[in-house]
């Protein structure tokens, strides 16, 4: 019995060790998923504002709009996105995804929307990428973003284009309006391909749904004007008949 | 999709038909569009949705050409999502490979699993241990091949880890238990991966799961003390409790997040009070070897 009593004891004194070791790495690995959640919520939050400053455009103010929000975008980058990097220090890209994955989605979506408003096409995954090279230690590596966060904030980038282009044709400008309505439709399109091979492709398919609901709210805008072109003029929104004629020498789609 | 295609297409026709008054004292050459003003026939201008289907290469071309826009050129938009799909079908195809192997695992820790419920059925443990022993090298082997698989791709551990996370956590209980059954200590994190021949590898043994595996082996000594008692083996609920208290105890130098392995950690006390009671009812009627039991009163204490 003694001896059988001392080595339960010696048994119990290493199964303690092992354990403060286990908590260590526990406890290392929860602070640090903690910081980035921190660091994914900013870069949420901010790239939120981005994505509204450039809803701020309208037919006058564009390039002013447009110049602010890719400012601001930067600095989204620069300070946000580069806590998360640092935090991220350069290894747990995977393990600590679902972490900072809500933040990398918004700020695509941000990024993306700012560069089609400025040129009509589309951002790619690898021009984000080599933004944020300079953002990391060169002896660590880098942060890049994944092909499956990507899609996920391309997929949230519709919403926003459709909002863009109801109030685009709103504004009376519906060629902007028709490019939009284009792009949106090729990006559904390209997704359709793709989604069934992403690696858990549930969050996709739903978000697939809405984007097909965003593409065909675009489309109906845009066919009621077509249809109904005459009875939107600049003026749109206003009850008043009168508006409609005091509009029209403002003419100039 | 067909549905929503099909809504889309009604919800046309529908905010078409209600139009009976378009105006016509405006020219339409003030649109850049070419409008058809007075269409009400929804059969028109059901093209633009065409293009939503995955064929729509054609009517895309035909909708910006009525559009007025720029004409058509193959945009490079297409080149990426050309190269996405190679990428994610190239690691669908690694995933395959992964789960065909996680499959053999699967099986392996099944007929150990097997074997090992022998115990419950009074064998002596050495007879009982002797077959699934046998498999460790089989798992072992497995384990070496998904290392092989995974290490393709280093960095990579992390995305698939969810192939074969349930699979490990449950070899991490057999062999936790088998480790338990011989030498009555717990099977270290360590330990654990040298018998699964993961020293040292990229591909180790991840810690959490290490963690679940010694939860669910926890789930198995209770039914493993009731029936040593029937058996006739009076001493083991003390040793089963000691061991458990020990290890519960050790569990609760970790901070846990409100994840699976908190929900795990939070049933091994039932386990642990299933266990007192066994012994209490062995105690209390002069069954159990007397004498030590008094060696750790604080061990009745626990929650």
């Amino acid at each position: 019995m003694a001896t059988e009593s001392s080595s339960s004891s010696s048994s119990s004194s290493s199964m303690k060790d092992a354990f403060t070791k286990y908590a260590d790495y526990l406890n290392n690995q929860n602070d640090k998923r903690e910081r980035i959640v921190k660091a994914s919520r900013d870069i949420t939050i901010h790239s939120k504002k981005v994505i509204f400053q450039v809803h701020r455009m309208s037919k006058g103010n564009r390039e002013e709009v447009l110049q602010k929000a890719e400012k601001d975008l930067a600095a989204v980058t620069n300070q946000f996105v580069s806590r998360l990097v640092k935090e991220l220090g350069g290894t747990d890209f995977w393990k600590l995804r679902r972490a900072y994955s809500p933040g990398i989605q918004e700020y695509v979506e941000a990024a993306t929307f700012c560069k089609f408003c400025r040129t009509g096409t589309l951002l790619n995954l690898d021009e984000m990428n080599a933004t944020l090279f300079p953002l990391s230690d060169p002896s660590l590596e880098p942060l890049q973003i994944n092909v499956l966060d990507y899609l996920l904030g391309l997929a949230d980038l519709t919403g926003e284009l459709m909002r863009l282009a109801i109030g685009r044709i709103s504004d009376g400008e519906l060629e902007f309006a028709q490019k939009i309505c284009k792009f949106v439709r090729d990006i559904y399109r390209e997704l359709t391909l793709v989604v069934p091979s992403m690696d858990d492709s549930n969050d996709m398919k739903t978000k697939m749904d809405t984007m097909l609901q965003s593409v065909m709210k675009i489309e109906n805008a845009c066919f009621s004007v077509h249809v109904r072109g005459s009875e939107y003029m600049p003026l749109l929104g206003s009850e008043d008949p009168t508006s409609f004629i005091l509009g029209v020498p403002n003419v100039d789609i | 999709m067909k549905s929503a295609f099909r809504n889309g297409y009604f919800t046309l026709s529908r905010s078409l038909n209600p139009n009976p008054n378009p105006n016509p004292t405006l020219p339409s050459t003030l649109f850049s569009l070419h409008l058809i003003p007075h269409s009400s026939t929804p059969s028109v201008r059901p093209q633009p949705f065409r293009s939503v289907s995955p064929i729509g290469k054609f009517s895309r071309v035909s909708f910006t050409s009525m559009a007025g826009s720029e004409p058509y050129a193959p945009p490079p938009l297409e080149k990426q999502f050309e190269d996405f799909r190679a990428q994610l079908e190239e690691s669908g195809t690694l995933r395959e490979r992964i789960r065909a192997v996680v499959m053999e695992i699967e099986s392996t820790t099944r007929l150990i699993q097997a074997s090992l419920l022998l115990v419950h059925q009074s064998r002596s443990t050495p007879e009982v241990l002797e077959k699934p022993k046998a498999q460790i090298a089989v798992l072992k082997e497995l384990y070496n091949r998904l290392a092989g698989i995974v290490g393709e791709s280093p960095g990579l551990y992390y995305r698939y880890h969810g192939d074969w996370r349930t699979e490990t956590q449950t070899v991490v209980s057999l062999l936790g238990f088998m480790h338990w059954l011989e030498t009555g200590a717990l099977l270290l994190h360590t330990e654990a991966e040298e018998k699964l021949g993961l020293s040292g590898l990229e591909f180790a043994l991840d810690v959490e799961d290490y963690l679940v595996g010694i939860c669910f082996m926890s789930n198995e000594l209770p039914r493993y003390v009731v029936n040593q008692v029937t058996a006739g083996d009076y001493d083991c609920p003390r040793k089963v409790m000691m061991f458990l208290t020990d290890l519960h105890a050790a569990f609760r130098l970790l901070n846990l997040r409100n994840d699976f392995l908190r929900k795990k950690f939070d049933g091994m006390k039932y386990d642990l009070r299933r266990v007192e009671e066994v012994y209490y009812d062995v105690k209390i009627r002069g069954l159990a070897a007397n004498g030590d039991s008094v060696e750790r009163p604080a061990a009745q204490g626990q929650p």
